[in-house]
């Protein structure tokens, strides 16, 4: 019944990577949210978030980016969002986002 | 071809869980009219995007909301209801900026703050489609 997700990490020297997998919805948003500050908080390090197996984000999930983003610019690091769907892009463009976030293929 | 609008119904109560199954339903449809896979995800998007809402206002009144999918060989219109009248005009508090861009730029027809028995009617044109 529920949008499957899945987040995987992998740790760096210089930066972690989160490979999110599935569907970010309204229902596990929260689950995203609280993963990505705790990997924001205990590493304080650049965060790639490598979206080539995510399907489908909705605004709650744009809106979980954006609170990332300003948490970790409070460590002066940055986001770079990694291999996008295009489904998933237009939304970034729709919303400005795109200029925003470091958008990477 | 559809000669004339046949309506799907679907209630849902106002439980983030059950987002995802207006997803698939409406995927379904869209599908069986049709549109090409960029816009079965807008509809997608835009549909859920007005669910996020109603699940997160709720209701002490209604035990869920209604939407009615209207399939016609011109487009695919999308009305949701709900009997507690006091779910009007829910993009109108301004919080939800990423929600109503999305929405406003994913349909081809959208009425967010319906003075009618609906509170949002949303509508993907299918000639350009086909």
């Amino acid at each position: 019944m529920s949008s499957e997700l899945n987040i995987r990490e992998d740790y760096s020297d210089n930066e972690v990577m989160v490979y999110l997998s599935g569907e970010v919805d309204i229902y596990n948003s929260q689950e995203l949210k609280e993963k990505l500050y705790k990997i924001i908080d205990d590493n304080r390090k650049d965060l790639k978030i490598d979206c080539t197996e995510l399907n489908y984000i909705d605004s709650t999930g744009l809106g979980i980016f954006v609170g990332a983003l300003k948490k970790v610019k409070q460590y002066d690091k940055k986001i770079y969002i990694c291999r996008l769907k295009e489904n998933i892009k237009k939304l970034f463009v729709i919303t400005g986002l795109d200029k925003l976030f470091i958008i990477e293929e | 071809m559809f000669t004339e609008a046949d309506n799907i119904e679907i209630i849902l109560p106002f439980k983030a869980e059950y987002v995802s199954v207006v997803r698939l339903t409406v995927s379904g449809i869209a599908s069986r009219m049709g549109f090409d896979i960029d816009s079965i995800e807008d509809i997608k998007v835009a549909v859920s995007e007005v669910c996020n809402k109603l699940v997160a206002l709720g209701s002490n009144v209604a035990p869920g909301y209604k939407i009615i999918f209207s399939i016609s060989d011109k487009s695919l219109d999308i009305h949701f209801y709900c009997e507690d009248k006091s779910i009007k005009c829910i993009f109108g508090d301004g919080n939800d900026e990423l929600g109503v861009s999305l929405i406003s730029a994913l349909m081809d027809d959208v009425s967010l703050c319906s003075e009618n028995d609906y509170i949002i009617y949303m509508s993907k044109a299918i000639e350009e489609n086909i």
